[in-house]
């Protein structure tokens, strides 16, 4: 049956949400249960030479003080924060007498209330020796690696520069960013039905329950996973937090639920950041526009003993049919607490680079930018020569343009300005995000009663992926919204796939169609004729059985059974871009109209039209505020935010929400959401691509590139401040 | 006052805690069953150090208690009422998640100390749906999406229902700048301005 596309339905998980009653992690209530409070060490790198907790042990209610001399057979695994799946890397915090960046936990603090375990961590002395660090990666004692192998590259570029009528060469520089979900990262460890459960707002229930295991010593069945609801992840939520397996430890050794709410301040040293990173952008076009060649080079800030990557080459040689290519990673190892994924994490960064520096070549060539992208469409991607599955990215920018007005633009920077005197800028930047899938193990059942349980992978963090579900169960068996029960975020429901890199609706909505569509081949089967158009709970009611039950195993495309295994021994198995006969891409246009006050500076983002080719748009108002969503992050990006690292302690300066500044409502204008919602059912049953990270990619070129049409000024670091343009 | 010692809901004395060892004496033994770890049954932790008595009403029940004096009034909702609709976000007042009314006025929970509360009227989300369904403001945060992950929501929603009430809900521009004390990482600004657009007239001003 076809897709029904472009339904728009409420929220499924709305009304639960605007009652309060949605349960996140730090919700659940246990009787008797303690709280728990980090001591966060105070040096950047050195050994902990004692530890004194007399003083927080006379607190009242303080019912243990737990140290490294405690936690010494944790064991810092594949699984622990930072390692990233790699061997030898990671770091687990108090399991040995040694600090490696500011901020990790030293201590850890257990009593009966809250107020007791603060004022108990305020109490604990630490002494420690002090070593030499780097907390910057322009620092002396900063460690720069060799360039990453397996650089995408396609013929001669360097040759073809010395044919070129036009050459960009810029260097632009983008800076520490955190994640800043509102839900604080917590964790709750209590014993129910012989397990031990974790309750963490997470992107990777699985991560509690295997991956704790293998670092405790404990059976993988010992442990479960629970995040029915996660309170925004952005990619920070998606491992063990070096917390976590703290947590879990006093819970199993005091034998009662124990509670830890991580501080906001303390978080900004503890979980995953955007690292800093530089990048040189060399363009060649000849005479007409065409683009001869692209080298982009990077180099990124890590810490010491992360396994995270580098990956900002991977998108802009896919963006253009650029003649030939070069690209080239480094990091830098410094002396903090490891990076991570945050939205978009590399696809943003290369975006803001090579889009702006696109745009420096379109005034270079006295060209329109819509026009030079337009003219460097490709439906083949220029490294491997394998097509699309779908690029609808030309349309993007045609619709995009229209409703956008940008007849309006005139190379002449400054020639727009309002009625009060403000300068209007109007920038127009692309973005692309692979479209990746991950396997599932589907259970759905449907009761005579009309009611419709399906359990599976996935985690609910605010992209909505219950309405997702919900719209291919709706599409296909007519079911009731309100009758749905959706169970995902839990490893005792369903084996858990990490939901991350724009996966999630490409994974569950392939995972609930098939299941659907199993039941109705199932229930015809039973009723032995073809289904009608009553409700099939109807049908199904009528032969007298209480429930039909299907299960389904969702390989994506690309892969074998083999990745039903992986899922359920907890190992990630991602897909994309590239595919045996294809590529696979989420597209985006994104059209930016800013205005700039001459006296003060003051940048206000007006208005951005964005228009997006995602496949299939699941639901219509979900989708849209989804883009809105990646469009607020580029108004942060572009505006906002900084993580400031203090090079004398190794810490973040602006550590909390008054200081690392987010956009707020008054920040934010009007945002105008379009979709191409052209099904690529090459790459799905679903026909979905993904839309969460795309909607970022491009939006804070757009808005720097309309700062430079609106002022003259090329600022090429983030954020632009007022300082920037006074 | 009483010793904290003597009002501990389980039989674990400090002493045997300390003696429990390290985690390696645990390691692969058998987990306490949900009996012997959870026997305490529903009941509050005991408050330690100071504390002061509170006589109010939430959400218009009469509520009486005694209370740790460091404690907020966020905690005091969430930990010891199980009122957790209001959210931590932040603990300092920067993000809006914990915001309620306080006799009919908005204060960031965190920021107020549970013992201001006394002989007042606090309300929280879970106060405010009527009889014969949600708050004209629940139903217009639906209607436009003004939510996704929905951990600032409850914060939002009340903030959003004192901007109207305080008169300033009378153009786009005036919300975005009463509501800019609510953080949405999400960025849900667009459909939370809608969604106080559509719901002020259905609202009284105080």
């Amino acid at each position: 049956m076809t897709p029904n596309r472009n339904a728009d339905r409420p929220r499924i998980d709305a009304h639960e949400k605007v009652l309060g009653r949605a349960l996140y992690a730090a919700d659940q209530p246990f009787p008797g249960l303690l709280h728990a409070m980090t001591v966060p060490a105070t040096i950047a790198k050195g050994r902990i030479l004692s530890i004194d907790t007399a003083a927080a042990l006379q607190v009242p209610g303080v019912v243990r003080v737990f140290t490294h001399d405690d936690f010494s057979q944790i064991r810092t695994t594949p699984a622990a924060r930072g390692a990233y799946g790699q061997p030898g890397k990671g770091h687990q915090p108090m399991t040995a007498p040694q600090v490696r960046h500011r901020g990790e936990p030293v201590a850890l603090v257990v009593a009966e209330t809250l107020e007791a375990a603060v004022e108990g961590a305020e109490a604990v002395t630490v002494r420690y020796a002090e070593e030499s660090f780097s907390a910057r990666m322009d620092d002396d004692l900063a460690g720069p690696e060799p360039e990453a192998a397996g650089q995408l590259a396609s013929g001669d570029a360097e040759a073809a520069f010395a044919n070129a009528a036009h050459i960009v060469d810029v260097e632009y520089r983008h800076p520490q960013q955190h994640h800043n979900p509102i839900e604080l990262i917590s964790t709750t460890a209590a014993f129910e039905d012989g397990t031990l459960r974790i309750y963490e707002g997470t992107q990777s229930a699985a991560a509690f329950a295997g991956g704790l295991a293998g670092m405790m010593g404990m059976e993988p069945q010992a442990l479960r996973g629970v995040s029915p609801y996660t309170g925004g992840g952005f990619g920070q939520k998606n491992g063990v937090q070096e917390q976590s397996v703290l947590v879990a430890s006093a819970a199993l050794l005091l034998r009662r639920p124990v509670k830890l709410v991580m501080p906001r301040g303390q978080l900004f040293h503890t979980a995953s950041y955007r690292p800093q990173s530089r990048h040189r952008v060399r363009l060649a076009a000849d005479g007409n526009g065409r683009l001869l060649a692209g080298i982009y080079e990077t180099v990124q800030q890590n810490s010491r003993y992360d396994g995270f990557g580098s990956d900002h080459g991977a998108n802009p040689p896919r963006m253009y049919g650029y003649g030939a290519w070069r690209g080239s990673e480094r990091i830098v190892r410094v002396d903090t607490q490891t990076p991570g994924h945050q939205r978009a994490p590399h696809e943003h960064p290369a975006s803001h680079a090579t889009e702006c520096a696109l745009d420096e070549l379109a005034g270079a060539l006295g060209m329109d930018p819509v026009a030079l992208r337009l003219a460097n469409d490709t439906q083949r991607d220029p490294i491997t020569g394998k097509p699309f599955s779908s690029r609808h990215l030309a349309d993007c920018l045609r619709r995009g343009a229209a409703r956008f007005g940008w007849e309006r633009w005139t190379n002449q920077p400054g020639a727009l300005v309002a009625g009060n005197g403000d300068r209007i800028g109007l920038g127009v930047a692309c973005g692309s995000y692979k479209a990746a899938m991950t396997p599932s193990v589907t259970t759905l059942r449907l009761s005579a009663g009309g009611q419709c349980r399906i359990a599976t992978s996935g985690h609910e963090m605010g992209q909505g992926l219950r309405t997702v579900i919900a719209a291919e169960l709706i599409d296909v068996l007519g079911v009731d919204p309100g009758k749905l029960d959706i169970r995902i975020g839990d490893t005792g429901h369903a084996p858990q796939h990490l939901t991350a890199g724009s996966w999630g609706a490409g994974s569950a909505a392939p995972a609930a169609r098939a299941a659907a569509l199993k039941l109705r081949e199932e229930l015809s089967q039973l009723t032995g004729a073809v289904l009608s158009d009553e409700p099939v709970h109807v049908q199904l009611a009528r032969t007298r059985r209480p429930y039909l039950e299907v299960s389904v195993d969702t390989v994506p495309l690309g892969k074998d059974r083999q990745a039903i295994e992986q899922l359920r021994r907890g190992m990630p198995v991602t897909t994309g871009p590239e595919y045996p006969d294809f590529l696979a891409f989420s597209w985006i246009a994104h059209f930016a109209e800013v205005h700039v006050e001459p006296s003060t500076g003051r940048v206000r983002v007006r208005r951005v039209v964005s228009v997006a080719d995602c496949g299939r748009v699941m639901n219509r108002r979900t989708a849209e505020s989804q883009v809105r969503g990646g469009v607020v992050w580029g108004i942060g990006a572009a505006l906002r935010e900084a993580g400031e690292c203090d090079p004398r302690f190794g810490g973040v300066l602006n550590n909390d929400l008054a200081d690392y500044v987010v956009p707020v409502n008054a920040d934010v204008g009007a945002i105008e959401v379009d979709f191409i919602d052209e099904p690529d059912t090459r790459l799905n049953l679903s026909g979905v691509k993904g839309l969460g990270e795309v909607a970022m990619v491009g939006a804070a070129a757009a808005i720097v590139n309309a700062v430079h049409n609106a002022t003259g000024r090329r600022i090429r670091h983030l954020p632009i401040r007022i300082e920037d343009l006074l | 006052m009483p010793d904290p010692q003597d009002r501990q809901p389980f039989d674990l004395t400090r002493r045997q805690v300390l003696e429990t060892g390290t985690i390696a004496s645990l390691t692969g033994a058998m987990l306490p069953t949900a009996g012997l770890a959870q026997q305490a049954g529903p009941q509050p932790s005991p408050e330690n150090g100071m504390t002061v008595h509170l006589s109010f009403r939430v959400n218009g029940r009469p509520t009486a208690l005694d209370i740790d004096a460091r404690a907020s009034l966020l905690d005091l909702l969430r930990e010891r009422l199980g009122l957790v609709g209001a959210k931590k976000g932040c603990d300092h007042g920067q993000c809006g998640a914990c915001t309620v009314h306080m006799d009919n006025r908005r204060v960031a929970s965190c920021l107020t100390m549970a013992a201001k509360a006394d002989g007042r009227d606090v309300t929280t989300i879970e106060g405010i749906a009527r009889a014969n369904g949600l708050h004209p403001m629940q139903q217009a945060f639906i209607d436009h999406d003004a939510l996704q992950c929905g951990y600032c929501t409850p914060g939002q929603i009340m903030a959003a229902i004192a901007c109207v009430k305080e008169g300033h809900a009378s153009t786009p521009e005036q919300i975005k700048e009463y509501m800019s004390g609510n953080i949405c990482r999400c960025g849900a600004y667009v459909g939370i301005v809608a969604a106080i657009e559509q719901a002020a007239p259905q609202i009284e001003r105080s």
